[in-house]
């Protein structure tokens, strides 16, 4: 027959993220991928600014006001966003692998979504006005 | 054209669909329809064959969610187009899109090769009739003189699951919404020979809870539910065999 | 001696049938079908799996059919039906009337029956009209029309058979004497035409016979006559309820997974490729259906759809046409060689219309081989899928 279109492949994986005809279960999907690769990311940064630490203090502490600034303390900002929501699918995730809850696993993304808003206005202000 | 629906009003609905012939890349063609909104779906894709396009290719049969044949994408979302009304998803003067089910090959048009989904419920050994489930309040099974009245299993194997799956989207080997949900039929308990099929990096585990399954199946199987369930029962039979083997 | 090739028009119910017959009997088959197997008639039939007791008054030839191929299906093919028997309810005294034929007529046609007394029918099924007067059992059964004729294909591809799904016949190709020696085909996947030639060609077109047959100079006489069937929501029964009376609009309700499917209806068409669904069927289906089973007024309706049978009948029409089903000889209405006609016939009679069929194809080309269908067990259906071709 013709040359097979259409076939599942990890070619594909940019498609996760189009949401279009899909429902909330995506959403969860695609924003545990995102936050995982943000953690990942900043993980690795994390790493790399302890590294500052082992060439000595001066370096460091030259850092450490590159951190004070905005831009950077948004950036913090975004990685507990991400802590925050990818946690709370992870419990969604775990309990639902148990069976508890799945038929409400729907209600319980939105509730969790709230959450989330809540903890990032929460911590944004904080974080912001320290 | 017999167009006995005076009762009702007529829609126009132009429908988009996707065509494919041999190596050819796939297009879409318009057909501009009268339609009664009533109908359903897959009643206007056999009259675009019927009366406008001839090479329409696609697939169906029982017209009435058992055979499990219809299935496409109709603007984006996996439905059984048998069942699915066209004022559920189009607009009087508006455009449906209709294409064929993703994450298996394209044989033509709206027509895929669903022989890797029949080939693995195959494999795990799902039954297509049953003895009735028991009774919610655990009632005995009615019998029918002396035998237990049997019955076609829900899963009609339509793929709308594994079409709608992101994991089936980029993983070729997962086995999919719809077998792992057959595999809970015998269960590990009654088949131990499932579990190392089911118990591995393209079985249970790679689903991630996005739970598309649970929405797109048109008949009652609720995959996402039932592949948790085989969850725990495969942590719970490695849970006993680390006791059975340690003597 | 190379085996002889048969080529077959129509995976239908006959087709599928005939298939298995021939590729048993070691014949070389190909099926061409321009759509997927039984997207006609056949892949919408209710369901139901005859006793017979619906012909058994009017129509004892169909009704004996029924019966003896409904013992052979339950063995060879269980793995896709519904065994769970059936009812005929008796609701006015027209009924009962008729009762008393439909016992003659079973006991004529060896269905076997039961009768039961109104309290009995409701325990045995709760959600059946309360008003009922009488209730006879019987052996119906409720079948899957795609995965009935799957195992048939499947069985055939085991057995050498190829099939050519989406593959439209475009013409016949004839001698220089006008018989039959091939078809030329265009594969609808890739828009490319080729032929295929053969020692005989069946024409399995059900209610197409007649416009298929037409293309090589002959004509059959097949009526096409659809009717409806809804599909409601919830499975009220797990018996197929029949109406104790003639055949009628509306005569029976079956179980099938989680529905209740009503039906049908009869009447005449020209266009078959298209038979529209009208609001006033859908009203009937209701109306009739709910005299069987009351509740299904408070069920949503799932479905709706038309399907048409291959009648067989010059000069009468309609409910009147016996249900059974006929093979033409080319050569003998025609005098045109190389192809046989099978259409009519019930969904129930599949194998039994495939045995025929094939007895007449033995016969034309000089093949002693005996029909072993009635014992062969099918093959999973799922096997269509996993062999190749």
């Amino acid at each position: 027959m013709s040359t097979p279109t259409n076939q599942p492949s990890p070619k594909n994986w940019y498609k996760w993220f189009d949401p279009r005809g899909r429902d909330l279960g995506t959403w969860a999907f695609i924003l545990n991928r995102l936050t995982a690769l943000g953690l990942t990311f900043y993980l690795f940064l994390h790493l790399i600014v302890l590294g500052q630490l082992a060439i000595g203090p001066d370096a460091y502490d030259q850092f450490v006001e590159l951190l004070h600034s905005p831009v950077f303390i948004f950036g913090e900002l975004l990685v507990v966003i991400a802590g925050i929501y990818h946690g709370l699918n992870g419990l969604r995730v775990g309990l639902t692998s148990f069976g508890i809850a799945i038929p409400y696993q729907k209600q319980i993304f939105i509730g969790l979504l709230i959450l989330t808003i809540i903890g990032s206005i929460y911590f944004g202000i904080t974080m912001f006005t320290a | 054209m017999d167009m006995s629906h005076h009762q009702k009003d007529l829609w126009t609905v132009t429908f988009r669909v996707f065509r494919q012939k041999g190596n050819a890349a796939g297009h879409y063609d318009t057909f501009k329809l009268e339609v009664n909104p009533d109908e359903y779906v897959i009643d206007a894709v056999e009259r675009i064959w019927a009366y406008h396009d001839r090479t329409l290719a696609f697939a169906h049969a029982c017209h009435h969610s058992t055979c499990g044949a219809c299935g496409m994408r109709v603007n984006g979302v996996e439905k059984l187009t048998c069942i699915t009304p066209i004022h559920t998803v189009a607009k009087n003067g508006g455009i449906t899109q209709v294409d064929p089910l993703r994450n298996f090959p394209v044989v033509s048009d709206l027509v895929v090769d669903m022989g890797s989904l029949y080939q693995r419920m195959e494999q795990v050994g799902h039954r297509p009739v049953l003895p009735l489930p028991e009774e919610p309040a655990g009632l005995p099974v009615r019998k029918n003189n002396g035998n237990e009245y049997v019955r076609l299993s829900d899963c009609i194997e339509c793929g709308l699951c594994i079409s709608a799956c992101p994991v089936a989207l980029s993983t070729p080997g997962y086995i999919g919404p719809a077998v792992l949900a057959g595999a809970l039929q015998h269960g590990i308990k009654a088949a131990p020979a499932l579990l190392a099929l089911v118990d591995s990096e393209d079985g249970v585990w790679r689903c991630h809870s996005a739970f598309e399954c649970t929405k797109a199946c048109p008949s009652y199987v609720e995959p996402g539910t039932k592949i948790m369930q085989l969850r725990k029962q495969v942590v719970g039979e490695r849970f006993a065999n680390l006791f059975r083997s340690n003597r | 001696m190379d085996k002889p090739h048969v080529i077959i028009i129509g995976a239908g119910f006959t087709g599928v049938a005939v298939s298995h017959d021939l590729a048993l009997r070691g014949f070389d088959v190909t099926v061409v079908e321009r759509g997927c197997i039984v997207n006609g008639t056949s892949g919408r039939t209710h369901g139901l799996l005859h006793s017979g007791g619906r012909y058994a008054v009017k129509d004892h030839e169909s009704a004996i059919e029924c019966i003896d191929e409904n013992i052979i299906l339950r063995k060879i093919v269980p793995q896709v039906i519904e065994p769970n028997g059936g009812l005929f309810i008796g609701l006015t005294d027209e009924d009962l009337a008729y009762g008393e034929q439909f016992i003659e007529g079973c006991e004529a046609c060896h269905i076997p029956i039961e009768e039961l007394k109104p309290q009995e029918a409701l325990r045995l099924e709760p959600n059946i009209n309360p008003n009922l007067l009488v209730a006879f059992t019987v052996p119906d059964g409720t079948f899957d029309p795609l995965r009935l004729a799957l195992s048939f294909a499947a069985s055939a591809k085991s057995n050498g058979a190829k099939y050519k799904l989406y593959t439209e016949l475009k013409d016949f190709i004839l001698d220089g004497l006008g018989n039959v020696i091939g078809v030329k085909v265009l594969d609808r996947t890739n828009n490319k035409e080729y032929e295929i030639r053969g020692d005989m060609v069946v024409n399995a077109t059900g209610a197409w016979a007649g416009q298929v047959a037409a293309l090589a100079g002959a004509d059959v006489p097949v009526k096409p006559t659809p009717g409806i069937m809804v599909a409601y929501d919830e499975r009220f029964c797990e018996r197929a309820i029949n109406r104790l009376c003639p055949p009628a609009d509306g005569d029976i309700a079956l179980p099938q997974r989680r529905m209740m499917v009503v039906g049908t209806t009869s009447y005449e068409v020209e266009d078959l490729d298209y038979v529209p669904v009208t609001e006033d069927q859908i009203e009937l289906m209701l109306e009739r259906g709910a005299e069987l089973i009351p509740n299904i007024r408070k069920a949503k309706m799932r479905g709706a759809y038309m399907a048409t049978r291959p009648l067989i009948g010059a000069g009468t029409s309609g409910r009147s046409i016996a249900r059974t089903f006929k093979c033409y000889d080319c050569k003998e209405t025609h005098d045109i060689e190389g192809l046989v006609t099978i259409t009519g016939g019930k969904a129930t009679t599949l194998r039994l219309m495939g045995e025929k069929t094939a007895d007449l194809v033995c016969q034309k080309l000089n093949v002693s081989a005996v029909c072993s269908t009635q014992e062969v067990p099918l093959l999973s259906y799922r096997q269509f899928y996993t062999l190749p071709n």
